[in-house]
């Protein structure tokens, strides 16, 4: 029997068989609600962090006295990375926490699978300009009240109120330095979306 | 030039760039290198250490020559939503995890 003939040159990869599907996700909040830590917690990469130190221009544009010990803010981005399967690639993006970097936000929400919108209760009202976004664009989002001081055994009906949240809005309690605890948050976000997509 | 290729759009290393990737400037061969694993724009500018925007021009051209093939985001199925049956295998995914 006769080789094979050489097949025709086609632009693939042999260590990439399927085309590859890239998702994402956008974990966002206030300044120092714990968005750099989730990411971390749930990628398999080493995710990549641009931080600076906050500079005086800076103060005041961020409310830094409920957050103990944290000297800078992260002004680029912190991405990471979940291979779901051989076809399909999740990156998570956090968002970059202060409004002046807002502008990134469009390009980096448009389609995204959804939201993770972190809370710390101590400071509710750092996360509503996410909120508005996300409900304004028609993203799926839940809401993730992360387990600082005081957070524990939260008043659901309290904080849908505080929030403003639609009922049909996820809210949910999650250890962002946990990867149980935010790989559930993010099975909550995609539930979330699977449900609104599928009511159509 | 179009749109901006996304943050998240994946590279893969061709057959071509396999075989021919040697003949690149060095930026070339290592990217060349580094996305016989599938990667993300957003991935190689951290590899490269250089910002995301002259990640994004070195890819579009090593693209063009074909010792890249892009991976792009499905655009969604409707407006705002990601298809269904995607999400379902994402979720399958984490659950599994």
């Amino acid at each position: 029997m006769d080789f094979a003939p050489a097949r025709p040159h086609r632009p693939s990869s042999p260590s990439a068989p399927a085309r590859i599907i890239p998702l994402k996700v956008l974990v966002a909040g206030g300044f120092g609600v714990g968005k750099t830590t989730f990411v971390h917690s749930v990628s398999e990469i080493t995710p990549v962090t641009t931080e600076q130190a906050m500079t005086s221009l800076s103060i005041g544009v961020d409310d830094t006295t409920a957050v103990e010990g944290k000297a800078t803010t992260t002004v680029a981005m912190d991405f990471g990375r979940i291979t779901v399967d051989e076809q399909l690639i999740l990156y998570l993006f956090g968002t970059p926490g202060q409004s002046r970097f807002w502008f990134m936000w469009d390009d980096l929400s448009s389609g995204a699978v959804g939201a993770v919108v972190l809370v710390d209760l101590r400071r509710v009202g750092d996360c509503f300009a996410a909120i508005d976004y996300f409900e304004d664009r028609e993203i799926p989002f839940v809401v993730a009240v992360n387990c600082f001081p005081g957070a524990d055994a939260f008043d659901e009906r309290a904080v849908r109120a505080a929030l403003a949240l639609p009922p049909e809005c996820p809210l949910i309690d999650v250890d962002a330095r946990d990867l149980r605890s935010s790989m559930d948050a993010l099975i909550g976000l995609v539930e979330h979306a699977l449900a609104r997509s599928t009511a159509g | 030039m179009g749109q901006e290729l996304p943050l998240e759009a994946v590279v893969t290393t061709t057959e071509l760039g396999i075989r021919h990737g040697g003949t690149l400037s060095l930026e070339g061969r290592t990217i060349i290198e580094l996305c016989r694993r599938p990667m993300s724009i957003a991935e190689l500018g951290a590899a490269l250490e250089v910002p995301v925007g002259v990640a994004r021009v070195l890819v579009s051209d090593l693209a063009a020559t074909g010792h890249l093939e892009l991976h792009l985001p499905q655009a969604p199925a409707r407006e705002g939503g990601t298809d269904q049956a995607i999400l379902g295998r994402l979720l399958d995914g984490l659950r599994s995890r």
